[in-house]
């Protein structure tokens, strides 16, 4: 009973990580950034629909606005500053990012005062019992999105046109571009789905744990870690990553001397990723991601 | 070379000799600790600009460096000089064995792995805690924190501040020296190409090493002077957040002169205690902050201090 | 621009249904140190204050309700004709910064004495410089060891250690209590030291304690929980601020896990926005240990906080037990100061001014209130328990004093002052 519980309780927060893993893992592929404001964008997104919230108006207008502020901010990301930085190599494009994730996280400063805050969802007060354990619907929402999310982005790489075209700028860009793909389209358009699903993490994030903007922006850090599990390209190893990372974290609170620790899980699976990934390599001549 | 050293010598006899003077109680603190995060700057500008490696977990090594000096200080009679020499030299051979991993990669992998380092530290200062005089080896008591010695003829803040420009100064000075010696020009061959670089003979492995090494070193004394400075250290002084807002303000400062470190130290603790002081939020720093490393990153690769020194050259003489 | 908040406006108009009943029915002006009805014009005496406001914690209330009683002060007559001029920092949980900003009112600006003080890391870092400059703080929002522990600085509210153990006392009496958890944030002097005592506590009435130290920055709040199931405790404590405390209660809830233990809190968790936030599910089942008066309390004191802070307060100001606090804090560092020669006030004469404070009653206190020249200072050990109702709170014991051996010597100072005889 009693593991059942820890892995039910893992198994929620994992699915956490891996949405946001995913969100990174779906940008990096077709654009070549990793975007470490993934998290700033993803607190904006639920202090904004908080905002809506407490303004009194429906539930259901605050949770679009959510999502279309994720759209909205990693779209004026990806249009704005990322094409300047295009044929930069990926690490610089990813320190760029953390720019933009401080001008955010001042923002946000700036705008909202700390406060006590929550986020209702009407699927927090719907319950199953799985395990002994009670599920709130929004913890199912949250574990079944990150799954859909990535059997619908796999099936959509695989088949549709724009789909094709993710995967050849993926490949290369350079190529891509002599091919005639729309490189400023497809782009584009991997910003939007990343920041819809950022959007939705935010909301999901500060509805199940706490809407409090710097734990939500530096929740990217565990997200990274996912997403490295999967070796920042594959959707299926991210999920697989962070749900496994999820259940070590909270499995690992029933060891005591292990339990002030557990929350290493992430870095210390993501390291042991990144050195396996390593194995084989000669000493030196590093690579370029 | 005699000629390119004697700025930073003005810059430093200036400071040690008038900022005590002028600065009130409260900016002598502040000055003290921009000092301090200056030399932790140096050790991130070292590897971004002579290797091109992006390390953002400094300040988990400040960390480090400080957790050891309060332990010494703590737990033995030596003198606050020696304990802060100690803790940096054992904070290089951890910022060198961290780097073990790192030399088969660099880049976006390298960032990631020390991300993935500064969470690492977060969650174990967190755990563990800094040292407060307590018993054992972690030093920590379930009670007020004990008092620290100060070092030998330091008597006041501004004391304080005059030993820490000494020490940043020496190490700067230590930092200039590798440059324009064998090290700094492996370092530059291995920057153009680590193939290259082998087939001249330069033994890549131990300079790579070395510069981790150097870096660590940077942090763990400024870890040291941070620790006697505040008199006790806090965990949440060494989010991973922190070390990512040290590295993206020694990128906007500028990686590639002293100046650039001097200018970080001063971003990341000058301007925020600043605001404060004018009753300015300090989440407008963080605005500003994101703003100057797009800036840097897209348009300025040599930063504020690049940007200062061609203003300078334009000028006619 | 700066939005509106729904917690800020909820306590706002709670305070205002509140004061509007009283203050129509008894129609005085708020009562303030001379009480002359004329400004003071005289040369302005500095007083410090320094809050802590950032995440995890607010701890401003102290400041701001100092600052409102200041205000009033000055509008009557002062302190024998001299104005307070009050300046606040606020160290924003950030431990340099709280050593620049101390440094700054202490060195810089030469005040007297810091009144309204409450923050976490801030009495830390400076337990030293007070001591050495000899400057008193007469705190309000204290939550660690050097609040209890120095010689310059005396807390007018109770911190967590007394404030748990009279919430766990009341748990053993009278709702059964056999094993407690202690749920705190992993800092030595805050949650390792009052769940220390709380165990110690335990374990001399012949039960059981264990401590669950989290991580201020933990973002699994759920874990935690966990924890406190796998530590097969029957009650759980927690030693938080009110932020944490509320999600580790929400966490609960979403698990159904009212009934599965007895719910006890200290202080923070009384706070007139609450309610907004917890909703029902809790009502009769969370017990807090409140440190002052409730604040509905008809006691002169009270009312009269109420009106300083309606009449000079902000209205974004927080009304909780902090402000009560700092209110208190304020109004007993004025009576000292008026007994003091106006021209003679400097920070030598005010320390010895508030050293000589015994005896101070208020009905926002359970126990006369003093100082004295001693250590340790905890002057404040008596508390109410009340119960969560929803909308409202129910004291459901009144002033009772709390049993700990960390009290001997604060004891042996009232005996040899002459207190609590």
């Amino acid at each position: 009973m009693v593991y059942g519980l820890f892995l039910v309780s893992g198994l929620a927060v994992g699915s956490l990580y891996a949405l946001g893993g995913i969100g990174l893992v779906i940008l990096r592929n077709s654009t070549g950034v990793l975007n470490f404001a993934y998290g700033a964008i993803a607190a904006f997104s639920a202090m904004f629909a908080w905002q809506i919230a407490d303004w009194g108006l429906p539930g259901v207008v605050s949770w679009i606005a959510a999502v279309a502020t994720g759209i909205a901010l990693s779209v004026a990301y990806g249009r704005l500053i990322a094409p300047s930085l295009a044929w930069r190599e990926p690490a610089v494009k990813a320190i760029a990012t953390l720019g933009y994730m401080l001008i955010l996280l001042g923002l946000i400063g700036f705008i909202w005062d700390d406060a006590l805050r929550k986020i209702e969802l009407p699927s927090d007060k719907a319950a199953i019992s799985v395990l002994g354990v009670r599920v709130t619907l929004t913890r199912i929402i949250a574990f079944t999105v990150s799954i859909a999310a990535v059997i619908i982005m796999v099936q959509y790489l695989r088949r549709s046109h724009t789909g094709l075209n993710m995967r050849a700028l993926a490949d290369n860009r350079d190529h891509a571009a002599l091919l005639g793909i729309p490189i400023v389209k497809t782009e584009t358009l991997a910003w939007g789905i990343s920041g819809a699903l950022a959007g939705f993490t935010g909301l999901i994030f500060g509805s199940l744990v706490r809407l409090e903007p710097t734990v939500i922006t530096f929740m990217v850090i565990p997200a990274t870690a996912a997403a490295i599990c999967g070796r920042l390209t594959s959707l299926p190893l991210t999920l697989a990553g962070g749900l496994f990372i999820g259940v070590a974290e909270s499995m690992l609170t029933l060891y005591k001397p292990a339990a002030p620790l557990r929350t290493m899980a992430p870095f210390v699976i993501a390291a042991l990723v990144i050195l396996w990934m390593q194995r084989g390599q000669k000493l030196t001549f590093a690579k370029e991601a | 070379m005699t000629k390119s050293i004697i700025p930073p010598l003005i810059f430093f006899a200036l400071c040690l000799i008038g900022l005590p003077l002028v600065l009130s109680a409260l900016w002598v603190k502040v000055v003290t600790s921009a000092a301090i995060f200056a030399l932790a700057a140096a050790g991130i500008s070292v590897l971004f600009a002579q290797l091109g490696l992006i390390n953002l977990a400094q300040i988990a090594l400040v960390g480090v460096g400080g957790w050891i000096a309060l332990r010494l200080n703590y737990g033995t009679a030596l003198p606050v000089t020696l304990i802060i020499a100690i803790a940096g030299i054992a904070t290089s051979v951890i910022g060198a064995a961290l780097a073990l991993p790192a030399l088969r990669m660099r880049g976006l992998y390298l960032a990631l792995v020390t991300l993935m380092a500064a969470g690492a530290f977060q969650i174990l200062f967190n755990a563990f805690q800094f040292p407060n005089g307590g018993e054992g080896f972690w030093g920590v008591a379930r009670q007020s924190a004990a008092d620290l010695r100060p070092p030998l003829m330091v008597q006041s803040d501004a004391g304080y501040l005059r030993y820490t420009i000494v020490i940043t100064a020496l190490c700067f000075g230590l930092v200039a020296l590798h440059r324009v010696t064998a090290p700094g020009r492996a370092w530059a061959m291995i920057r153009q190409s680590e193939a290259n670089a082998m087939a001249a003979g330069i033994n890549v492995t131990f300079y790579k090493i070395w510069a981790f090494a150097l870096s660590g070193l940077l942090a763990g004394v400024a870890g040291g002077l941070l620790s006697t400075a505040l008199g006790q250290l806090d965990a949440r002084s060494f989010l991973a957040s922190e070390g990512i807002l040290l590295f993206a303000l020694a990128v906007v400062g500028g990686a590639y002169s002293w100046v650039g470190a001097v200018i970080a130290g001063v971003l990341y603790k000058l301007l925020p205690a600043l605001l404060n002081d004018f009753g300015v939020s300090a989440d407008i720093a963080l605005v500003i902050f994101g703003a100057a490393l797009l800036h840097a990153i897209m348009t300025a690769p040599r930063g504020i201090a690049g940007q200062l020194s061609g203003a300078l050259q334009r000028k006619p003489a | 621009m700066k939005l509106q908040f729904t917690l800020a406006t909820g306590a706002a108009a709670l305070c205002l249904a509140l004061t509007g009943t009283n203050a129509t029915a008894n129609g005085h002006a708020a009562s303030c140190g001379l009480n002359t009805g004329e400004a003071a014009t005289g040369a302005p005496i500095k007083v410090g204050g320094i809050n802590g406001n950032a995440p995890p914690g607010d701890f401003s209330g102290g400041t701001d309700a100092a600052a409102a009683y200041f205000a009033c002060v000055n509008a009557n007559g002062g302190i024998n004709g001299r104005p307070i001029d009050y300046l606040v920092e606020n160290d924003q949980w950030n431990p340099e910064l709280a050593g620049q900003v101390a440094t700054k009112l202490v060195k810089d600006e030469g005040v007297v004495a810091l009144v309204g003080n409450g923050s976490v890391v801030s009495m830390a870092v400076n337990a030293g410089l007070y001591k050495d400059e000899d400057v008193m703080v007469m705190a309000s929002g204290c939550a660690i060891s050097e609040c209890y522990e120095s010689s310059n600085i005396v807390s007018t509210n109770q911190g967590p250690l007394p404030s748990g153990i009279g919430a766990l006392t009341y748990a053993v009496e009278e709702l059964g209590t056999t094993n407690a958890a202690c749920i705190g944030f992993n800092i030595p002097n805050n949650g390792g030291w009052a769940c220390d005592w709380m165990e110690d506590f335990m374990s001399s009435q012949g039960l059981s304690g264990t401590s669950i130290l989290m991580d201020p920055t933990a973002v699994d709040l759920n874990s935690v929980y966990l924890q406190a199931i796998a530590e097969g405790a029957d009650t759980i404590l927690l030693m938080l601020p009110a932020g944490p405390a509320i999600g580790l209660l929400k966490v609960a809830e979403e698990q159904g896990g009212r009934d599965l233990f007895t719910w006890v809190s200290p202080t923070p968790l009384y706070e007139p926005g609450v309610a907004e936030v917890l909703g029902d599910y809790w009502n009769d089942n969370l017990y807090i240990h409140i440190e002052l008066a409730p604040f509905d309390s008809d006691g002169a004191d009270n009312q009269n906080w109420v009106k300083v802070m309606d009449a000079y307060g902000q209205p974004d100001d927080r009304r909780d037990t902090f402000s009560q606090s700092g209110y208190i804090s304020a109004k007993f560092f004025v009576e000292a100061l008026l007994e003091l020669d106006a021209e003679s006030i400097d920070r030598a004469t005010v320390s010895a001014a508030i050293r000589g404070i015994t005896d101070a009653e208020s009905d926002l206190l359970c126990a006369p209130y003093y100082v004295g020249d001693a250590d340790r200072h905890m002057p404040n050990h008596a508390g109410r328990m009340v119960s969560y109702t929803g909308g409202a709170f129910e004291v459901v014991r009144d002033c009772f004093d709390i049993e700990s051996s960390y009290l001997d010597p604060i004891r042996a100072q009232e005996a040899a002052l002459g207190i609590g005889q």
